[in-house]
């Protein structure tokens, strides 16, 4: 049990969240914040943001695009 | 065992895989060229059909990327449409097995950069990395509008897409894109290197700020528009 502490875990946070440490730092991590409100409070933001960021841009294409990015293709004569 | 990825922001596993893509960009196809230095065997219409099939499933989100970048609709169909008649022309450079989705998201940042960007008014163009904090203003004092974190998740999770994309719309470019590709898309900082062909600091560099930006704006979105989580009872552990 070597916690961290809050500013190593606040840091990294943004790397844990977006799986960029090694299984051995991202441990640490979570270990501190088990047991800090501060920092699992900072976690729990960040993920939200993270979660609100996808769910807006999760967009359609507009229907005739692919129409058209299709005529376009066959426009395109592939040869040798 | 291969719980590892997928589920990207809710696990906290590190141990990233950063593969570093090979990818060929394609040099500006030049129009009526010979197109695809095909393997003996693929017929055109092989090509094609192998090109649409693998690559034209990506399209909502190369299309919801563009809107980001262009940030209007008729110019992201373009940039849309130009991203996979190029990369369609390059496609024989392509190698099968690796990333298709970052090969496109590479395509398009270029082509983006190349052809749309310099139309854009960008007053921070080439600079923004160098910026320090306070000149970008924001954020820093977020924690001050609630009275929790908690709180300010809740606050946060509460806001219309629509307050999400706006303030995305607002914070730089660079960022924006540097947000867009690993909270969006999941890449790995290596391949939003690559896409963005800058070095993995940078990219953490503009993740963080980019990320700080947005949360500011959006803690300020809530507290102006009153949505507020309940004030701190003790919802914490």
């Amino acid at each position: 049990m070597t916690d961290c502490g809050c500013d190593k875990a606040k840091a990294e946070l943004e790397e844990y969240i977006h799986n960029e440490l090694t299984t051995g730092e991202a441990a640490d991590i979570a270990e501190h914040m088990a047991t800090c409100t501060d920092c699992s409070g900072e976690h729990l933001v960040g993920l939200t943001l993270t979660a609100k960021v996808r769910e807006a841009c999760n967009e359609k294409a507009p229907a005739d695009l692919r129409s058209e990015v299709l005529a376009k293709l066959r426009d395109i004569q592939p040869t040798r | 065992m291969t719980v590892l990825l997928e589920a990207r922001p809710t696990t906290s596993l590190g141990d990233l895989q950063l593969s570093p893509m090979t990818i060929e960009t394609p040099e500006e196809p030049t129009a009526n060229e010979p197109v695809v230095e095909a393997e003996p065997v693929d017929e055109p219409e092989d090509v094609r059909a192998l090109f649409e099939e693998q690559a034209l499933q990506y399209m909502d989100q190369l299309y919801a990327a563009a809107m980001r970048m262009t940030k209007n609709p008729a110019d992201a169909a373009d940039l849309v449409q130009e991203t996979f008649v190029k990369a369609y022309t390059a496609f024989g450079q392509f190698q099968q097995g690796t990333n298709l989705k970052a090969w496109l998201y590479r395509i398009q940042t270029n082509t983006f950069i190349n052809n749309y960007r310099k139309n854009q008014r960008n007053p921070y163009q080439g600079t923004i990395d160098d910026l320090e904090d306070w000149q970008l203003g924001g954020a820093e004092s977020v924690t001050q509008h609630t009275s929790t974190r908690s709180a300010e998740a809740e606050a946060i999770d509460h806001l219309p897409d629509s307050a999400v994309k706006d303030a995305l719309q607002s914070i730089p470019e660079d960022f924006r894109l540097a947000v867009y590709f690993a909270d969006v898309e999941g890449f790995s900082y290596q391949e939003i290197a690559d896409i963005m062909k800058t070095p993995v600091g940078t990219v953490m560099s503009r993740l963080h700020r980019g990320r700080r930006l947005l949360r500011g704006l959006l803690a300020e979105y809530a507290s102006d528009r009153g949505i507020a989580a309940a004030p701190a009872t003790g919802s914490k552990k």
